[in-house]
């Protein structure tokens, strides 16, 4: 008949699978996990328990809040004093907030100093600064990806570079968007400047709590990641059935700016694993922005039909773990 | 990858008809969208062509697009369904009034014509009914080449299961002879709930052979260059060259940038500008 593709398959999807344990001396959890640093929801899952335990709960409750500015024009972010108190010591992230990266102009700021803009062909064109095609244009390239290192030579202020990109965000493209804004714990103030001069919010990640019974529960240890992810996604969305309590909090509102310090997440799991149980296991679900610029170690993202990427840690009794990475079809490899 | 637009939907004099679909549409999460008349000569007698309605006639105030804070941009577009050569005037002034120009081609010969010799944005593929003809490539290629896209609607498969077979029988005829290029998918609604969503879109472009990039760009990046082509129109005739296709695409660049795609002289858009000065 026709030379179509195979309608039953779904866009590509990638899913790296490691597992380990936290003694081994070489294991990489904290180098992979901090790769992904746009999250906005994280999802708990502990068995046999009726409230959360206190350190978890304080560790979720102790969350930096993070800054929703409004219109924020994005020239502000090379402002002298905000890269000089906050960018250089690499303690503030941004993200654009309700932009669709597929549609409009996305901006990302990493706490490596780096200004990720992925524009559009006529934004680009305008703005006039160099930058590469997106790796996921099809045909055409519509899609154009400018990425800046600030904390370089060529991009201090007053350099060729600097003003280059200056003036185009000034003068040419005059790029304005609503930005969230966090920071590390204790560098607050590095961003009070910038957040004086526009209308901004503070916000804090929501937490929330259900209690699930009647839940049935594959082998966690043995079963494939396709099947335990799966399980895991409709617990979450709430498909269940037979006996075994367990207790998720889950934070529901999408679109709440989490950098996750998942090392005192896990560290406080793995306190709560030490202890007797009959089912020793915890699992840490963390969702990354569907519509960030960046994705897994700062290469680019993509949305086709979906934007997933986030990474599933199972944690067990015996201090050894399942890390599980996903992405879409429009993303780079995890690491 | 650009925004999400769906360039037929049907006028209706009822206001509120109207506005409950293009207030659905932004909801959907189209930032543009193109309101069609249709206009069908025939021999008998003499009809004339619609004048576009001013939107500011039609709706209060403009929708904003979900998930943005923009309003919905809306476009007027005349399809002229043509049963013999002498239906399509080229160059009629009337024409001017709007932004998007498409035709319905009936026989072999005038899809031929089409697509190698009129002036026009979008061919409409038909969707009710059996192909009166077959896609050959060689017009289908000169088409490309000049930046004309066909166009499927799917909202006719939303109604009739017959109408569902017609419309995916002829869809996969034009995909498998334009290769996935060039080819648009709209609605066509006659009502609110027969919109879908643009991903929705997505994947029913993937039943009509086209692969999941050429279904996105179907109604993303295509919609934009269809836009682009009808602003290019307008340019050529204002300066009156006749130039070779890749010249004249480097000379007009500085123009792209002001102007915005698909205003043609003395149209709706330019009007309303005025009158809202003033």
């Amino acid at each position: 008949m026709l030379p179509t593709h195979d309608l039953d398959q779904t866009p590509r999807t990638l899913l790296v699978s490691e597992s380990s344990s936290f003694l081994d001396p070489k294991n990489r959890v904290s180098a992979q996990v901090e790769q992904l640093r746009f999250n906005h929801q994280v999802s708990v899952l502990l068995p046999e328990c009726s409230s959360a335990p206190s350190h978890l709960d304080s560790v979720l409750n102790s969350f930096s809040s993070f800054y929703l500015i409004r219109k924020l024009p994005v020239y502000e972010l090379l402002d002298r004093h905000f890269l000089e108190a906050a960018v250089y010591h690499g303690a503030v992230y941004g993200l654009s907030y309700r932009t669709r990266i597929d549609e409009d102009n996305s901006i990302a700021l990493t706490p490596n100093g780096h200004l990720t803009l992925s524009l559009d062909k006529d934004s680009f064109e305008l703005l006039g600064f160099e930058g590469k095609p997106s790796r996921f244009n099809h045909r055409t390239a519509t899609r154009f990806v400018v990425s800046v290192d600030l904390t370089d030579s060529s991009m201090a202020p007053g350099g060729r570079g600097y003003l280059r990109l200056l003036t185009g965000l000034t003068s040419r493209l005059q790029l304005q968007t609503d930005f969230l804004l966090s920071h590390h714990p204790g560098s607050g103030a590095s961003l009070q400047s910038l957040l004086s001069r526009y209308d901004w919010s503070e916000h804090r990640p929501e937490v929330s709590c259900r209690v699930l019974s009647d839940l049935s529960c594959p082998a966690l240890r043995s079963c494939d990641p396709h099947s335990l992810l799966e399980w895991l996604g409709a617990v979450d969305a709430g498909c269940h059935k037979i006996p075994s309590c367990h207790r998720s909090p889950v934070p529901t509102r999408r679109r709440r700016f989490v950098t996750v310090l998942t090392h005192l997440c896990s560290l406080s799991c793995r306190c709560y694993l030490e202890q007797p149980r009959l089912e020793s296991w915890v699992s840490m679900t963390v969702h990354g922005f569907v519509d960030s610029p960046v994705s897994w170690g700062d290469r680019e993202h993509g949305f086709l039909r979906g934007g997933e990427n986030f990474y599933t840690l199972m944690m067990f009794h015996d201090h050894t773990y399942q890390l599980h990475l996903a992405t879409g079809a429009h993303d780079a490899c995890p690491p | 990858m650009a925004v999400f637009m769906d360039l037929n939907l049907p006028f209706s004099s009822d206001r509120s008809h109207l506005g409950s679909i293009i207030e659905t549409a932004a909801h959907l999460g189209f930032s543009t969208i193109a309101i069609n008349y249709v206009f069908e000569p025939t021999a008998k007698k003499k009809q004339e062509i619609p004048t576009p309605t001013p939107i500011s006639e039609l709706m209060d105030g403009l929708p904003v697009v979900q998930g943005r804070s923009r309003p919905v941009r809306v476009l007027n577009r005349l399809t002229v369904v043509i049963t013999d050569s002498s239906h399509f005037r080229p160059n009629a002034p009337e024409y001017r009034r709007f932004d998007l120009l498409a035709v319905q081609p009936t026989t072999e010969k005038l899809f031929h014509a089409a697509c190698m010799v009129y002036d026009i944005d979008i061919i409409c593929v038909p969707v009710t009914e059996k192909l009166p003809f077959f896609f050959k490539r060689a017009p289908i290629n000169g088409a490309i080449d000049r930046g004309v896209v066909f166009e499927v609607s799917y909202s006719a498969a939303i109604r009739d299961s017959t109408m569902r077979r017609y419309t995916i029988a002829n869809a996969v005829s034009l995909v498998e002879s334009c290769k996935g290029k060039n080819v648009i998918l709209s609605s066509a609604a006659e009502k609110a709930l027969e919109l879908r969503g643009p991903y929705d879109i997505t994947n029913l472009g993937l039943l009509f052979g086209l692969s999941d990039g050429d279904a996105k760009e179907a109604v993303s990046s295509t919609c934009r260059s269809v836009l682009l082509h009808a602003g290019e129109y307008y340019m050529l005739n204002s300066v009156a060259v006749i130039e070779h296709e890749r010249h004249r695409k480097q000379f007009f660049f500085f123009f792209f940038l002001d102007q915005k795609p698909g205003r043609r002289p003395g149209s709706r858009k330019a009007d309303e500008e005025l009158t809202s000065a003033n």
